[in-house]
């Protein structure tokens, strides 16, 4: 019922709206007008970022990323004549914060869509309010797996490779390459290391890991935890946390003289970040590290996505520095460009539902999307990276999981290529 | 046995920092019966100063001192700027202003510096040296008690072998009093401050470099731990503050060692609800509490 009433009056104040623009420009057609974000000339879509607090020093730099590559899309003429206006709110990672943020913009701004929404705890928050309100949301920058739920959450889907296909790749590569090594475990007390470790019991068996640890945010001082570990004479180990723990740990190993293989998840193994907190040591303490990434590499000069996207960087965001950030925040961008256009010359919520649905939109990451009618999962696999001297590049093939089930899934090589880069970088 | 002194090393070298940081409060407190919660930003304000100056100069040493005099100003300008005209009439107002200073001072912080982290270089190595057979403190850690232990040890000279120390303690115990005897008891706060805040200054330029690196929030976490320093040891006692912070940061890595990190700061705040409930002043507060 209320929600009846809400409705009512969103359509008196968008035919007010249509009434003022057609005065304003008599010889535009209005037939999109009825489409929340959408007018003839743009299309609104909004964001929560934590610009401020302390999940800012990781994260701060993704929104402007994504910024850059619509606008770069804009001066190149928009799609189908729109403009991307992206609405980016700060939420300092504070869930209380995330509720505000997102119904200011679902509810006032009328957005279209929310587009790479980012975080566990602050997503989590808005899930159920924006689904009820039957928003797209699209791509969270999250690798949980809630945002493959839909039955439930209809509107949600998610973009990163989720944290258990992630480990499930790491520990059969592990495997593979060092099947007689003490393997064990280190990550963060939440459903990122949980979910993280789950994945890797499935691949190494119950008793796989020698040694789990966990480390809380609040607090940095992790040498127990990493003496530990080098007491129960780890080899292989495996992190499940952010860049700052990732670095953390490396370097509390180095410092009692501890140098295992390190096997970290995509959102703790990019290497400038990770140099941006290990200084001058980082070549030394890093070489060897391998992570999962399923995104252009933001080092490699070959790449056809990492040129375009250095030269958006360049153009449309100030030269800021290009890292993994840059990379993650335009791929985003490009995705839901490519969603979009696929969603129809005048689009609509259900026409890019559709067009998420049927499965055509497929990104430029090295392993496939999951998007499909019954699954919202987002990349379903990675490739691996390690450095070496200083640079981290991709070896080997991509791998992919299919099945998200504990019981039932399979890594298996992908022999797929990746999507070519349409021309200019622009979505066809 | 190894483990235990490893563990235990590992938490006096915290405990160390957090000590300072705590004692920082505690002479905020004694000298303004006021709990700055803006000390922890203050003092990554001054160790950004010191930041600044060490990659301008290329030496620690040159920026060691300018977060030492930053940090001595800042404590300045804070109390003559803003806290002095919050008056104590409810003591709600110094925590809010606290609060909102801390606020403005990290987002002008991430203006200025941007909110990535950096990496702060060290004076000494931060290699753990072997002692007893086990690797123990590294020379950095050394350093960080050498520091703390010289800047206490000049602080209780200065506030119990010198007249300007005298008149310090003058007008936080009796401000009127001292003020009919000639001390010039805004003056004496203003230096209380000044004090303070440097110290805390010290403890973050100490600190930081083991931690993630300089961010403006990268004194939250220690200021939350030396605040339940402070509360356990006794706001009232210096003595206190350093103790706790010590016997705090054993603590913290003995629960972090033997039952998981999740536990160690909910371990801390058993400890401090267990002192606030046999012994609400604190460990080593005064025997006759003294009211505002």
């Amino acid at each position: 019922m209320i929600r009846s009433k809400l409705r009512l009056g969103t359509a008196v104040l968008a035919a007010s709206a249509l009434g003022l623009a057609s005065c304003a420009s008599p010889d535009e057609g209005g037939e999109a007008a009825d489409v929340p974000g959408i007018t003839d000339t743009t299309v609104t879509v909004g964001t929560h970022q934590p610009l401020t607090g302390p999940a800012a020093a990781g994260y701060s730099t993704i929104s402007p990323a994504t910024k850059a590559y619509f606008d770069y899309v804009n001066d190149k003429g928009g799609i189908n004549g729109r403009t991307i206006e992206y609405i980016v709110k700060d939420d300092g990672y504070n869930p209380a914060n995330t509720q505000t943020a997102v119904r200011e913009m679902v509810l006032q701004d009328e957005v279209f869509a929310l587009v790479g929404g980012l975080g566990t705890p602050p997503h989590s928050a808005v899930l159920d309010f924006v689904n009820d309100n039957e928003v797209p949301d699209l791509f969270v920058a999250s690798g949980s797996p809630t945002w493959n739920q839909p039955e439930d959450y209809p509107y949600t889907y998610g973009f990163m490779v989720d944290y258990p296909t992630e480990s499930r790749i790491l520990a059969t590569y592990a495997q593979e390459e060092f099947p007689e090594a003490t393997y064990c475990f280190f990550g963060q007390d939440d459903d990122f290391g949980e979910e993280f470790q789950t994945g890797l019991e499935a691949v190494l068996g119950e008793d796989g890991l020698a040694d789990a640890q966990v480390y809380s945010t609040a607090n940095t001082d992790i040498a127990a935890q990493i003496s530990s570990m080098k007491e129960a004479g780890c080899e292989v180990n495996f992190l499940a946390t952010i860049n700052g723990f990732s670095a953390q740990a490396v370097g509390t190993a180095a410092k009692l003289g501890y140098f295992p293989q390190w096997m970290a998840s995509s959102a703790g193994g990019d290497f400038n970040t990770l140099s941006g907190y290990l200084g001058e040591n980082t070549d030394k303490l890093l070489q060897g590290f391998v992570s999962a990434n399923y995104l252009p590499g933001y080092s490699d000069t070959e790449d056809e996505w990492t040129a375009k996207f250095a030269e958006i960087n360049e153009e449309y965001n100030a030269g800021a520095p290009f890292d993994g950030n840059t990379i993650f925040g335009m791929s985003i961008g490009y995705l839901f460009v490519e969603a979009l256009q696929a969603a129809g010359e005048n689009p609509t919520r259900e026409s890019l539902m559709e067009a998420l649905e049927s499965g055509d939109v497929t990104g430029n990451g090295h392993a496939p999307l999951g998007f499909g009618g019954d699954s919202h999962r987002g990349y379903t696999g990675a490739m691996l990276t390690r450095v070496d001297n200083g640079v981290q590049s991709y070896f080997g093939t991509p791998y992919v999981v299919t099945g998200t089930e504990a019981e039932e899934y399979t890594v298996e090589e992908y022999t797929g290529e990746r999507t070519a880069m349409p021309a200019d970088g622009l979505p066809e | 046995m190894d483990r235990f002194l490893f563990l235990t090393f590992d938490g006096l070298a915290r405990g160390a920092v957090l000590a300072a940081f705590a004692l920082s409060l505690v002479l905020i407190w004694r000298a303004a019966r006021i709990v700055n919660f803006a000390q922890g930003a203050m003092a990554v304000a001054a160790t950004y100063v010191a930041f600044t100056v060490t990659a301008v100069t290329g030496s620690y040493w040159a920026g060691l001192a300018a977060a030492l005099v930053a940090g001595f100003l800042i404590g300045a300008v804070v109390e003559r700027g803003v806290m002095r005209f919050v008056g104590n009439t409810s003591p709600l107002n110094p925590v809010i202003a606290g609060l909102g200073l801390l606020m403005l001072i990290q987002a002008v912080l991430g203006m200025v510096f941007g909110n990535a982290y950096r990496t702060m270089v060290t004076p000494f190595s931060s290699d753990p040296v072997e002692m007893f057979g086990i690797t123990v403190f590294s020379s950095y850690d050394l350093f960080v008690f050498a520091c703390i232990a010289v800047l206490v040890g000049g602080l209780v000279l200065l506030f119990t072998k010198t007249p300007l120390g005298l008149r310090l303690r003058a007008s936080a115990f009796a401000p009127d009093l001292a003020r009919l005897l000639g001390v010039r008891t805004p003056r004496m706060l203003t230096l209380g401050w000044a004090l303070s805040s440097a110290l805390g200054a010290l403890a973050a330029l100490l600190v930081i470099p083991t931690e993630l690196g300089l961010n403006p929030h990268a004194a939250d976490a220690v200021f939350v731990y030396a605040f339940t320093v402070a509360v356990i040891g006794g706001l009232d006692s210096p003595a206190g503050a350093v103790l706790g912070g010590l016997a705090v940061g054993v603590l913290l890595s003995w629960v972090s060692g033997y039952w998981g990190a999740t536990l160690a700061p909910v371990a801390i705040l058993v400890l401090l609800l267990a002192v606030l409930l046999v012994r609400p002043g604190g460990i080593f507060s005064l025997a006759k509490e003294r009211t505002a």
